[in-house]
């Protein structure tokens, strides 16, 4: 499609470089990506994509989990070969096939998973792929290592030694570290002149994801210092409160499409929220009667926590859980709402105890937990969920093995199937074969048979943790269903959800969740997802 | 936060004696303690003939073997067929000295030399694609090519009688690898040519990990491959590099041992990787790799050699040496794991 010759100027882009560029002075995109299409397996996880980034600007990209925000990022990063679409960065068209590519024409991407070398210092790692040797000796020159991470801390006005071991700092630093050193080159091609060139961009991956609030604050300090000095980012997230205060224009992505593109200054959260959503969410609930409400009371109190503790995740968690009632926990991702229930669960330690129907658990664990009838759906389905690579029937009573076998542990395949063929039937879980694969079902079947799987424990309280990531709409409606049939039976439900109108339609009772404290607890008929919302936040931000 | 000089003078302490240095001054200290121990307990132990010509002797061969696997395993790899790689290295080393003896040891000798070292490198080099480049992982290959190389010698020596350095004055003129004595510290104390081989090339290894780039971006391969390969280091060759590096040192061991016995035999140093590799673990090399060193490694190597000699000296029989050498293995290794659990904390 394209001839080498175009692409090998378009490699020696950044050799060449281009004049010193202020943001002010020039507003043409710097990256320019334009009907981007990427195919996995048949289905499409970009359809037709247009984004643009200009310099001095941090450009966020938001979307739900399997929008293809990450995606498109990969795309951008050499991660695929085999992409459609017209990519311009810096003024000449581009193919981008490996992600060192990527990285030799000034495209750097900060993951959330950081990768830095933790043995290494600080200097060590700024300046890693860069260092200089002798010639005969072939000694490594420590002291121009120093000298050049010096430098460049120097010049990003950077809070950090270069002397210090990288995993020793915080999580907040350790980015610092890995910004430098996507920076590096950028920086010493062109000594003495302006920085950065056009040909830079900096993409985040949802950096603060991993991160405390104060070390949030003091990222968002440097983003905004590098886009005073006219570089060009891209801001990926998932956490919309952010937006305001880091994001000049923000471009929302939905199934693989562009919704739209917005300048910050001129939208509402709740609009970028139905953006990002679809207006058809909100009518997939189930309607819920007046009646069928005060008919379905809350029983006896089953589950009681208290005073639940882990430092520096979430501290003096306390309330009580009743049979048939659901229970939202709301926060923003990183609150903490996920590691409280991890520990309600036995996965994680903690201080604090947690009673079953008046009995203390002691020595809470997973195995414990479900023996007592506590059930997890848990958020990552694919790392935390399904037993890949097994068939639906083993991922179906995986939990109750023990039940089924029979003398001398022996396990009867028949006796498996029927078991799971009827969870099949109960839990519509299409297409309905017990020996299929789990990895081969869609994300919305794979969550139905890990439910399913609590369901043949017979738990009593289940805990959901964002049941609905990644699933389809129609799929999404059905579990809504399936958790007010839950509650209805009697038993006890957990929900955490990210998508707040699932909390605020679902939940009888909310408790919120803001920087690891139980700061509210709500009644769920009382309140709406924009109210909600500016709980989690807290109000002073919010503003 | 402030920086190291604005930091108060007991943190900085704190900081110098972090739990992990302790552990490894602990392996020292131990050492050190048995040492003491042992002279007490022992009048032979604290003498020159036991501790030089005896112990560092024996332990000059696996310890240049060591010195070849503390590459690897830094950066994060694992070589299982060392002992294999030897056992090929010291038939080649003795049948090409046989074939050549009739042109009198001047020839033979260096000749042999340099093919073993290239019989080692090539050995080293076929983990090292198959590994590095190809991508399969390090346990397998290396497990594999145990089989293989060993197979290999065994075929070599036809079917696995052992190979003597027949002509005798070739034998005695190539003895001087193992028999020489050096009186580096005055006639009583002599130095034995192995030990002198090893200081060697523990200098150079330690020149080359620690001075070189290839032996930084070694550890960087061990911290993180994928950041290091995204920075532009090539990592595929400097993985390879880390085998044949290894394949290297075995040769040179079977240099050691050939001169030592004079014959080479396929049926030999059978389990001998384990040792290997256990003294760098020992001596602190994590199995992930990205930290330790040479010199944690010599330390690994001599406290299990002293410990070996030990027991020797009072007699304790081998199958008791293996329970207390394999409990030193998971005792170390589980005070590592955790110190690493503490200090995320």
């Amino acid at each position: 499609m394209y001839s080498n010759d175009r692409l090998r100027r378009a490699q020696s882009s950044r050799v060449i470089g281009t004049p010193f560029c202020n943001k002010s002075q020039n507003g043409n995109p710097v990256l320019q990506m334009q009907g981007i299409v990427k195919e996995f397996a048949g289905t499409r996880a970009l359809d037709e994509v247009d984004f643009d980034v200009r310099p001095g600007e941090v450009h966020a990209l938001i979307g739900e989990n399997g929008a293809g925000k990450s995606t498109l990022m990969n795309v951008l990063a050499g991660r695929f070969d085999d992409y459609d679409g017209l990519i311009t960065f810096d003024g000449r068209q581009v193919r981008i096939t490996s992600p060192r590519q990527a990285r030799d024409m000034g495209i750097a991407v900060i993951y959330q998973e950081l990768s830095v070398l933790p043995n290494f210092t600080v200097a060590e790692n700024i300046m890693l792929g860069d260092e200089k040797a002798g010639r005969w000796t072939r000694k490594l020159d420590r002291a121009s290592i120093n000298a050049g991470a010096r430098k460049i801390i120097e010049y990003l006005r950077f809070d950090l030694d270069p002397d210090e071991p990288v995993e020793k700092l915080s999580k907040a630093r350790q980015c610092l570290v890995e910004i430098a050193g996507a920076l590096r080159r950028n920086i010493r091609s062109r000594p003495g002149k302006g920085w950065p060139s056009r040909s830079q961009i900096l993409v985040f991956d949802e950096p603060t994801a991993s991160l405390g609030s104060e070390d949030i604050d003091k990222l968002f300090g440097v983003i905004k210092d590098l886009r005073d000095k006219g570089l060009a980012m891209v801001y990926i997230s998932h956490r919309l409160a952010e937006l305001p205060i880091i994001a000049d224009r923000v471009t929302v992505l939905r199934d693989g499409r562009t919704v739209g593109t917005r300048a910050i200054t001129d939208c509402q959260i709740s609009e970028l929220t139905r953006m990002m959503l679809g207006h058809d969410l909100a009518e997939a609930f189930p309607a819920k009667s007046p009646q069928a409400e005060k008919t379905n009371r809350p029983g006896k109190v089953i589950l009681k926590v208290d005073g639940l503790s882990r430092p520096g995740v979430f501290e003096n968690i306390s309330f009580e859980l009743r049979e048939g009632e659901i229970l939202g926990i709301a926060g923003l991702v990183g609150s903490g709402r996920s590691e409280i229930v991890r520990a309600i669960f036995g996965a994680d330690d903690a201080r604090g105890t947690v009673e079953f129907r008046g009995k203390p658990i002691i020595g809470r664990s997973p195995s414990l937990c479900c023996a007592v009838g506590i059930g997890m759906v848990p958020e990552n389905r694919k790392r935390e969920g399904n037993i890949t690579g097994r068939p639906v029937s083993e991922n179906l009573t995986i939990s109750i093995l023990e039940r089924l076998s029979g003398t001398l542990g022996f396990q009867s395949p028949r006796n498996l199937t029927a078991h799971a063929t009827r969870m099949i039937e109960q839990m519509k879980i299409d297409p309905p074969r017990p020996q299929m694969d789990i990895q081969d079902l869609s994300g919305g079947n794979q969550q139905k048979v890990i439910v399913g799987r609590w369901l043949a424990a017979e738990s009593k309280v289940i805990i959901f943790d964002e049941p609905t990531q990644g699933i389809d709409v129609g799929t999404k409606s059905q579990m809504y269903r399936l958790i007010i049939d839950l509650a209805r039976q009697g038993r006890a439900i957990i929900l955490i959800s990210s998508e707040l109108i699932e909390i605020t339609k679902l939940a009888d009772r909310i408790l919120v969740i803001r920087d690891g404290r139980l700061v509210r607890e709500m009644m769920g008929p009382e309140t709406d997802e924009d109210a909600l919302f500016a709980e989690c936040v807290g109000k002073d931000k919010s503003e | 936060m402030s920086n190291d000089t604005k930091k108060p003078y007991a943190q900085r302490i704190r900081d110098a004696l972090s739990f992990r240095k302790l552990q490894q001054a602990s392996i020292l200290l131990l050492l050190v303690g048995l040492c003491a121990f042992a002279s007490y307990r022992s009048p032979t132990f604290f003498t020159w003939t036991n501790l030089v010509d005896n112990l560092l002797t024996n332990a000059a061969a696996l310890g240049v073997i060591a010195i070849g696997m503390t590459f690897v395993m830094i950066a994060g790899g694992f070589d299982l067929s060392v002992a294999s790689t030897t056992v090929v290295c010291s038939v080649v080393l003795v049948l090409t000295m046989d074939a050549l003896s009739p042109y009198g040891a001047a020839v033979a000798i260096p000749a042999a030399l340099l093919l073993t070292a290239l019989v080692g490198i090539v050995l080293g080099a076929a983990n090292g694609v198959l590994i590095a480049y190809v991508g399969v992982n390090p346990f397998v290959v290396t497990l594999s090519t145990m089989l293989v190389f060993r197979g290999l010698a065994l075929i070599l020596t036809g079917g696995g009688q052992a190979k003597q350095v027949a002509d005798i004055p070739l034998r005695n003129q190539f003895n001087w690898v193992y028999d020489a004595q050096l009186p580096l510290f005055g006639q009583s104390c002599q130095v034995s040519m192995p030990i002198v081989i090893f200081l060697v090339t523990f200098c150079l290894g330690i020149y080359l990990l620690r001075f070189t780039r290839f032996g930084h971006y070694i550890f960087a391969i061990g911290g993180n491959e994928e950041a290091a390969w995204l920075a532009g280091v090539n990592t595929h060759r400097i993985k390879a590099a880390t085998y044949v590096l290894c394949g290297f040192t075995c040769a040179v061991a079977a240099a050691i041992f050939v001169a030592m016995t004079a014959t080479a035999q396929a049926e030999s140093h059978v389990g001998k990787e384990l040792v290997v590799i256990a003294s760098v673990i020992v001596g602190g090399t994590p199995l992930g790799g990205g930290s330790g060193g040479l010199t944690s490694t010599l330390i690994g190597l001599l406290l299990l050699r002293v410990i070996d000699n030990l027991l020797t000296q009072f007699s304790v029989g081998a199958e008791y040496r293996k329970v207390v050498t394999g409990m030193i293995i998971v005792i170390v290794v589980t005070i590592d794991v955790l110190a690493k659990k503490r200090s995320r904390k």
